[in-house]
């Protein structure tokens, strides 16, 4: 089409300089006469009928102009069902800004039900995975096995996207040869697949890993953390290396069964004490006197953090807390734990809260989740900053189908935000476990 | 109490995409220490913590809907309006019997009391024809002489040529656009407002510029010649021009068309604070292709009535013109509209077809209702490709609309394999809007 390009550059030089070209338009017959009148005028009119005429001819003027892409393979089909429209939906809104911390919960979810994502959220989806790693590559993961073969597909298309791939293709090179995020997505893989494996093969490359040793245990933390595990960990709790003792300590105060578990217990059995007095049944509580090197290796930290509110003692009884398995004050008191939050405990109430959430989180107790959910929404101790902030995390973790009752319930006006807030993020939890069962 | 509006109404009234995600983010209870809602008052009210150290007032009354906050921003409405939306939307807004606070209550007493005064009947039929019939003949000499001033317009920059343009700053366009609102030839100030950002949108500026002048040029000239053209023409020039119908003229004068409308696709459009919903229909058993326009201003919502993917059986009225496409709702029929499932996709090569025979009779047809069946492909840039391979012998593929970007939902949702979508088809590209996924349900893109 030169014709049009003549005509354009006559126009981009002005008819006070250039002659107006007269153009052949199919189909119609060439008026190169003379024509009198106004040359502008007679630009803008061939302009007007060679416009409509490329308009109307648009697929002779496409198909030589480099449109001929061949479309590059084809996805293979996924066994997996997608997931219903509503927690598509759902997705959506999470993708647009609403709870997105629940987001790695949600696709834990649809990869435990073996669901895939509805293919035209993919893209959302993994921009946000590739935004948001590596603060969390385990959203990575997540995003790219829950995205099945759709999403490896696309991630051939876009260089953003690679890292599905590089997840879900690695072999044993990727290990030797790979750098630190392709060996934790290697790890994380290979422990999502077999867990023994994955521990055998951190503790064949413990002692030349040096400051890849935090990474392995992170990984450790994400899946199947289980009392095989204790023996590494249990070794790890005397590294030089602050960090890694920090993350063993953490994890096996995850395993009620393990030594640092039974530790812990013997350490926190005398605080607590229920008596009979005048006054009706009372909890009593000492707290530890103080911080030994036995407790500093068990992840004790006598450092108080944000909590400046409590004192020295209080911090000290929190962190054991904290630590001690729950089945330990159900057994010494022979009650439920619902029965155990009953009894009045008086001022030491908001450290008792604390320090049994952290632990219930920690150790995945559902029952006692509930309770202290019961507990807190009842009117309980959350009336400190950190109260509060410990509701925010139990309303993240808690069962939300075990605590229907707060779900049902329309928030009134007079309940604080806390509590607000931690009914509203327990609905939407369970409306969105709810819709995935579907 | 005013029935609950769900989440997608509420954000529909954001004036932009940045105000929806803070909107979103302020919707929680712990920026709100302080809400409530009137049971019988259709009313919502809030305190909102922000930067200052007095907490924002947000009060909506739901029955305009109107809103007022005592924040600074001049987004409307603003994010603390629609964040209280948003909760009251999700149940999280308790009723209080007590009744609005004073700063509340006050507003709405206010508001109530002017709506108490408001004349009926706004749009009232003219009173007199005779002072009717004058404006007419007025408003005819006004856009007659406003056009004869465009055209001349139009040679000048012909004479002198376009590659000034491309120095030229925004007043260039908004001058002569001006010119054109007070000839009230509303339609071609449109587009000539428009025309400011083409010398920066990329190579071949030079072209596209052209090609609107040119097409401008064209409209002055065939509304100058107006009594040599066919009637149905005629009417699109001067719709073109910007002589609007009411609408209640032209449900009561075109023949109604029953059809099981499929409802295609969807494009929102923003322009001077008026935002536009193109809604594409196609009909089931005509085969006739229908575009609804619904406008709003910022803070009202969109006509929401027509949902893409489902089938309306409806009276469509068509406007009149060379190539009727506009049309109007005269009645709807819904009782049992079937759910009919996707469009059958067509060729590239029939959209192109009939796009050029449209363009026969409507020579300013920029927009064109697409339903095909393709494969997206990325070449230089997105497009796509006939899904039979060789569309009929011309292995050709059309590129999607720059504007429309990446278009990643419509490859996702492919997979390299042929998908049926329905989009606009303009000069510069398909706008991708819908496309059907292998269950048969239609997905916005």
């Amino acid at each position: 089409m030169s014709e049009w390009q003549d005509l354009v550059t006559a126009s981009l030089i002005g008819t006070e300089r250039a002659e107006v070209p007269a153009p052949a338009v199919p189909g119609l017959p060439v008026r190169a006469d003379a024509v009198p009148g106004d040359p502008a005028a007679l630009l803008l009119d061939r302009a007007a009928l060679l416009t409509v005429a490329r308009r109307g001819g648009t697929l002779i003027r496409m198909a030589g102009s480099g449109f001929q892409a061949e479309p590059f393979g084809v996805a293979e089909p996924d066994p997996a069902r997608a997931v219903s429209p509503a927690a598509g939906r759902r997705l959506a809104r999470m993708l647009g800004g609403e709870h997105p911390d629940l987001l790695a919960e949600w696709l834990t979810a649809v990869v435990a039900h073996g669901r895939r994502i509805p293919p035209r959220l993919l893209p959302a989806l993994l921009d946000r995975a590739r935004r948001v790693s590596p603060s969390d590559p385990e959203l990575r993961r997540l995003s790219a096995e829950a995205g099945g073969a759709r999403a490896r597909w696309l991630a051939r298309l876009n260089p953003d996207w690679t890292f599905v791939t590089a997840l879900t293709e690695s072999g044993d090179d990727t290990w030797r040869l790979g750098g630190k995020s392709q060996r934790r997505g290697y790890l994380a893989a290979l422990r999502a697949r077999d867990p023994a494996a994955a521990r055998e093969l951190i503790t064949q490359s413990w002692a030349a890993a040096g400051p890849e040793r935090v990474m392995f245990l992170s990984v450790l933390a994400n899946q199947g953390l289980s009392l095989a595990d204790e023996p590494l960990l249990e070794a790890a709790l005397d590294e030089r290396d602050a960090e890694v003792r920090g993350w063993a300590a953490h994890l096996l105060a995850r395993l009620p069964g393990s030594a640092l578990g039974q530790r812990m217990a013997r350490r926190a059995a005398g605080c607590l004490r229920i008596e009979r007095g005048v006054r009706g049944t009372r909890l009593i509580v000492t707290p530890p006197a103080d911080c030994d090197a036995a407790m500093q290796r068990d992840g004790v930290t006598s450092r108080r953090g944000g909590r400046a509110e409590m004192d020295g003692r209080t911090h000290l009884l929190h962190e054991v807390l904290a630590r001690t398995p729950l089945r330990t004050w159900t057994g010494q008191f022979g009650r439920t734990a619902e029965q155990i939050l009953a009894v009045p405990s008086d001022a030491w109430a908001p450290v008792l809260f604390t320090g049994w959430s952290r632990a219930a989180m920690a150790q995945r107790d559902q029952d006692w989740m509930t309770a202290l959910i019961d507990w807190a929404l009842a009117g309980g101790p959350t009336g400190t900053l950190f109260g509060a902030e410990t509701l925010r995390q139990l309303a993240r973790r808690a069962d939300p189908a075990r605590c229907a009752r707060e779900t049902t319930a329309a928030p009134a006006a007079e309940i604080p935000l806390p509590i607000r807030d931690a009914i509203s993020v327990l609905r939407f939890r369970y409306d969105m476990l709810k819709e995935l069962e579907l | 109490m005013a029935e609950r509006w769900d989440r997608e109404r509420v954000l529909a009234l954001a004036p932009d995409a940045p105000s929806q995600r803070t909107a979103l983010s302020l919707a929680s209870g712990r920026a709100w220490p302080a809400t409530g809602a009137a049971a019988g008052a259709d009313a919502v009210w809030g305190e909102c913590r922000g930067s200052a150290a007095a907490p924002y007032r947000t009060v909506v009354d739901l029955s305009g809907p109107a809103y007022r906050c005592s924040c600074p921003s001049r987004k409307f409405p603003c994010k603390h309006v629609l964040a209280l939306l948003l909760l009251w939307s999700d149940g999280s807004v308790p009723d209080d019997a007590a009744g609005p606070p004073d700063w509340a209550g006050s507003w709405l007493m206010a508001r109530a009391a002017t709506a108490g005064r408001a004349p009926s009947g706004e749009q009232a039929e003219p009173k007199d024809p005779g002072a009717a019939a004058r404006r007419a003949v007025q408003r005819e000499t006004r856009v007659s002489s406003g056009l004869a001033e465009l055209d001349r317009w139009l040679c000048d920059q012909a004479r002198q040529g376009l590659a000034a343009s491309q120095q030229a700053g925004y007043a260039h366009w908004d001058d002569i656009a001006a010119r054109m609102v007070d000839a009230q030839a509303s339609g071609v100030a449109e587009r000539l407002r428009a025309l400011a950002s083409v010398p920066h949108s990329g190579a071949g500026w030079d072209g596209r510029l052209l090609e609107e002048y040119a097409l401008l040029h064209l409209l002055a000239v065939a509304y100058r010649r107006q009594a040599e053209l066919p009637p149905p023409l005629r009417d699109t020039v001067r719709s073109r021009i910007g002589f609007s119908l009411r609408q209640a003229d032209v449900l009561a004068g075109g023949p109604p068309i029953r059809d099981h409308w499929q409802v295609l696709a969807r494009r929102d459009l923003e322009q001077d604070r008026i935002r536009t919903r193109r809604t594409w229909l196609r009909g089931r058993k005509t085969g006739r292709d229908a575009l609804l326009l619904s406008f709003a201003a910022a803070g009202q919502a969109l006509d929401d009535s027509l949902a893409v993917g489902a089938d309306a059986d409806a009276d469509l009225v068509f406007y009149p013109g060379a190539v009727p496409l506009r049309a109007a709702v005269l009645a709807r029929h819904d009782d049992g509209a079937p759910d009919g499932g996707p469009p059958d996709g067509g060729t590239i090569a029939g959209l192109l077809a009939g796009y050029a025979a449209a363009l026969a009779a409507d020579p300013w047809l920029d927009s064109w209702l697409a339903v095909v069946e393709i494969i997206p492909v990325r070449g230089p840039a997105p497009a796509v490709r006939g899904a039979d391979g060789g569309d009929g012998g011309h292995a050709g593929a059309l590129p999607l609309h720059p504007g429309a970007g990446d278009c990643w939902p419509l490859f996702a949702l492919s997979g390299g394999h042929p998908v049926t979508l329905a989009g606009e088809w303009t000069p510069r590209g398909l706008w991708p809007l819908t496309a059907w996924d292998e269950t048969g349900r239609a997905v916005p893109l």
